[in-house]
């Protein structure tokens, strides 16, 4: 036995929360996928907060409106299990910090990315060693970040971007087989909110840089397949993947409003089969990365505001 | 190591000067007519040899070899494994809480799942968690089990996952496993992805003799094996005649944009001062026959990292050696920024909507770079 | 023209034309216009006579609530802007020495004391990263609460050729610091990939605060002593000029 019997031990595997089907029949519309409320280009809302955290340089902390179905979940628990979940996360950024000795010399900020989700963020939960998908978030971030400084300005020095995921979005509706859309799609959103909160704190901790770079999603879904397969995807953006059925393409952008650039793309899927507007020549993924972009335009009126108010707030101290 | 805080980032920082950086890209950046550093055309491909079924002991194999000496092989090995339902599936049928709905999921269980399909790549100097061979395999990965119409999918035209299912309670899963001899002296994602296509290519599965929902078994004869991207000649031609609309395994191009040109497979030095590195993903579209598109996913450019120049006007030693009006600042179209000529500045910002739509439609459209790369690809003697 | 310009800025925010202002600290130019790169207050250093036509525009570091007026007018201004809060060549560093070799000190940079902040005569006035310089020096003169927060400061050499400008050769390490002392140095230059290179071979640079063997803080009485007001024994330092 190499059980610790000092201390009363937990079960050895896992345990579910017993569900009983009497519970799923009287609550159908708890089991029911949740359904997109929002137009198709109405964004979600984003709580954005600096300086949360006063032993960092920098930090901010980021929460997504819960979506209209999850909202009433909690208000009125009708099932053990939510429908959709809703994006938290808290970034820090240390330095500008003098690099590892074993580093080389660099004229530029040498900038590192962390990403790592909260083992109780998704519904698996996710050990605490870095995953290949955390790992691949974090190259992206760093992309997306390193376009957006002005690393010239700090030479021989290091930069530590650290975001930890309260809260993950989820890659499907819970009760979907998890192959009907496997791609993790949840992740998209995930990333967009990473750049959005890592774009904040940089700014808090006086880095500087070109522009506040923000995370846009926005995603080719078709919905109600059940009448038709032959409806065309349509473009929304802000995709909360557990209302959407299937997800055919979807693309994330991180964007400088102030010159027009983007500093990270990441796009996925069939975008072929898009449906626009008539007199709309554009190609799907030229659709889908004005559709990510108009929703970073989104997202860069709230970094504003809040980058703006800290700032107040600490002129207004001194 | 000394590379390993390179390595955090997703590409190499070149070991060039400032002023041979501002040479490269003062040559790649002219109007229309870029000059590369190699001569070849800005859609042209390094010369490569390749072959295919070098690993016995694999379902597939390639080997390319590049000029410049760097080397990637490639072997696919296939297991039959039970497929497990998900939990909350079965839960879910077994309520009866909507039984269409469920029905609807069971057949979509079918379909396949993309972590049947497992990749790994070793790059000599890396550990194989550090950030560039994790963001090449997840890259690579996210095309190859990329969502390609698993509704209108008929028989066997749908991407590599539907192929892997064998009946409601078997699949095959795809080990994929990338291994890259040399150093990388460039960015090795196109040696890999085009290496991981030949692979693909040539992988063979074992002759099915059991029938619908038995249990697999199946022929031992290795020559009836059959391809996992079918051949022209085998499947008959009884839909597709035209012997290019069969579906392939998509490729990865990497691409650069430089001032106002679009360079296709760009070496080391290229690379290096790239205004922005795109890697885009293509397939054949199985219906049309024409290309699409699979993923763009930007790659982090190691010209951001790279040392500044300093200019006549504010080296110290050059003191009164020049006059200030020597070199003034002029405003680099392409960038925005105001640049000395001939003295390198670091990139920054990000990209413009228009150059990405450029580069997409230059890898896309008929007679282009994909449609050569892939026929190039299949011009390689599959034996 | 200076009417259009905002209180406060946010990078990527338009501040104005290189036609109308020349670009200074915290700020980039990008297609002819000025754009801020930090958050801050906007401030406009008026131009030069000689040297300048244009006002200069940057975004200032200092959160204090009364726009800076920068020392420009009394001041001949010859360094060049500051773009960052990092040690430059000939910024003025306070550090604490962390080992004492015999051809070398190392020592950590506990604070920058740039040129606007040693001019200022009120320490609150000093950017955030500087704050409070005197609970910063008492806490590092503490031996107590040494080596933990080493690693993530910026270290620097004091090679033995640049302690003093005279007797360069007769120098003994350890006759001019000891592992804790706090030393003014002025940077030499931006070293190799580990460390930077710091000079007190000037008349106001050199040991400030010092600890006796018996852990009582000393007093400065030649350019090369000091006593414990304790015990009454003296040691020998490198010591700067008290102002």
């Amino acid at each position: 036995m190499m059980a610790d019997r000092r201390r009363i031990n937990g079960p050895p595997g896992g345990t579910r929360p017993a569900v009983f089907a009497s519970n799923l029949q009287s609550g159908t519309s708890a089991t029911d996928r949740a359904q997109r409320q929002r137009q198709p280009s109405e964004l979600r809302k984003i709580f954005l907060k600096t300086g949360l955290i006063p032993t960092a340089s920098g930090s901010s902390y980021l929460e997504f409106e819960p979506s209209a179905s999850l909202a009433a979940a909690r208000a009125n628990p009708k099932s053990l299990i939510p429908p959709s979940s809703a994006l938290k996360l808290a970034c820090t950024v240390h330095g500008p910090k003098p690099l590892p000795r074993s580093a080389a010399f660099s004229p530029n900020l040498v900038l590192t990315t962390h990403i790592k989700y909260a083992p109780f963020a998704a519904r698996q939960r996710k050990g605490h060693i870095r995953d290949a998908s955390e790992r691949d978030l974090g190259v992206h971030l760093e992309t997306a970040l390193r376009g957006a400084i002005i690393a010239e300005r700090w030479p021989k020095s290091g930069l530590d971007i650290t975001i930890t995921i309260l809260e993950a979005e989820d890659d499907r509706w819970w009760g979907s087989a998890p192959d009907s859309h496997d791609a993790s799609w949840g992740m998209m959103n995930v990333l967009a909110g990473c750049i959005t909160a890592a774009s904040a704190a940089i700014a808090d901790a006086h880095i500087d840089c070109l522009d506040l770079v923000a995370g846009g999603v926005a995603a080719l879904v078709s919905d109600d397949s059940a009448s038709t397969s032959t409806v065309a995807p349509k473009l929304m953006l802000d995709t909360d993947p557990a209302e959407h059925r299937s997800i055919l393409s979807a693309c994330v952008v991180a964007y400088m409003p102030a010159r027009d650039e983007i500093t990270e793309l990441w796009l996925k899927g069939d975008s072929s089969k898009a449906s626009l507007e008539d007199g709309d020549d554009r190609t799907g993924h030229e659709a889908l990365i004005d559709g990510a972009v108009d929703a970073a335009r989104g997202a860069h009126a709230v970094l504003a505001e809040a980058v703006r108010e800290s700032l107040l707030k600490t002129v207004g101290q001194a | 190591m000394s590379n390993q805080r390179q390595a955090s980032s997703a590409s190499q920082v070149p070991h060039l000067s400032p002023a041979e950086l501002s040479y490269l890209y003062s040559s790649l950046s002219l109007p229309k007519t870029p000059i590369r550093p190699d001569g070849r055309s800005p859609t042209q491909f390094r010369p490569l040899t390749a072959e295919t079924n070098i690993l016995p002991g694999t379902n597939g194999s390639a080997r390319i070899g590049f000029a410049d000496g760097t080397q990637a092989i490639v072997g696919v090995k296939a297991e039959v494994e039970k497929t497990v339902l998900a939990n909350e599936t079965l839960a879910r049928n077994d309520g009866g809480a909507g039984l269409d709905r469920g029905e609807q999921e069971g057949s979509a269980a079918v379909g396949g799942h993309g972590s049947w399909v497992q990749m790994s790549i070793e790059i000599p100097g890396f550990r194989d968690d550090d950030a560039l061979p994790v963001f090449l395999s997840e890259m690579m990965r996210e095309s190859l089990v990329g969502a390609v119409g698993t509704r209108e999918a008929s028989d066997m035209a749908g991407g590599l996952k539907e192929r892997l299912v064998i009946n409601k309670r078997w699949h095959w899963r795809l080990y994929i496993d990338v291994l890259l001899l040399s150093q990388p002296l460039a960015y090795p994602l196109p040696l890999l992805s085009l290496t991981t296509h030949l692979a693909l290519l040539s992988t063979k599965l074992p002759k099915r003799k059991s029938q619908g929902e038995e249990d697999p078994f199946f022929d031992d004869d290795w020559a009836v094996a059959e391809y996992l991207y079918p051949r022209p000649s085998l499947s008959s031609g009884k839909t597709n005649s035209t012997g290019s609309s069969f579906v392939r395994p998509p490729v990865t191009l990497l691409v650069i944009s430089v001032g106002e040109n679009i360079i296709f497979d760009p070496n080391r030095e290229e690379i290096a001062v790239a205004d922005a590195v795109l890697a885009i993903s293509i397939t054949r579209d199985s219906e049309a026959g024409t290309l699409k598109l699979l993923s763009i996913r930007t790659v982090d450019p190691p010209s951001r990292l790279t040392q500044p120049g300093v200019p006549n006007s504010e080296n110290v030693s050059m003191l009164g050696a020049v006059a200030p009006t020597e070199d003034v600042a002029v405003l680099n179209p392409a960038t925005g920024e105001e640049e000395v000529p001939g003295v390198w500045r670091p990139r920054r910002g990000g990209v413009k909507r228009s150059v990405i739509a450029e580069m997409v439609k230059t890898a896309l459209k008929k007679g282009g770079v994909g449609e050569e790369v892939l026929e190039g690809l299949e011009g390689v003697e599959v034996s | 023209m200076a009417t259009s310009l905002p209180p406060v800025a946010i990078p990527g925010q338009r501040l104005g034309s290189i036609v109308a202002y020349s670009a200074g600290p915290g700020t980039h130019v990008q297609q002819s216009n000025i754009y801020a790169s930090i958050a801050g207050p906007v401030v406009v250093d008026p131009a030069q006579s000689k040297t300048q036509t244009k006002a200069t525009l940057r975004v200032s570091r200092i959160l204090s609530g009364t726009p800076q007026i920068s020392p420009a007018s009394s001041a001949p201004i010859k360094q060049k802007p500051r773009y960052n809060t990092l040690p430059a060549v000939d910024s003025i560093v306070l550090a604490r020495v962390t080992r004492v070799q015999k051809r070398q000190a190392t020592v950590s940079i506990l604070v920058v004391l740039d040129e606007t902040s040693a001019t200022t005569s009120d320490p609150s006035k000093l950017a955030s990263d500087n704050d409070n310089v005197a609970s910063i020096l008492t806490t590092a003169a503490n031996p107590e609460n040494h080596s933990s927060t080493d690693e993530l400061r910026f270290q620097a050499l004091i090679r033995k050729e640049d302690v003093r400008a005279v007797e360069k050769d007769r120098v003994v390490m350890d006759e001019m610091f000891r592992v804790g002392d706090i030393v003014r140095g002025s940077v030499l230059s931006l070293g190799d990939q580990s460390f930077y290179y710091l000079t007190t071979a000037r008349n106001d640079l050199g040991v400030v605060m010092a600890r006796s063997e018996a852990g009582n803080m000393m007093f400065p009485i030649s350019w090369k002593e000091m006593r414990d007001p304790v015990t009454g024994a003296g040691e020998q330092r490198k010591v700067a000029r008290p102002y």
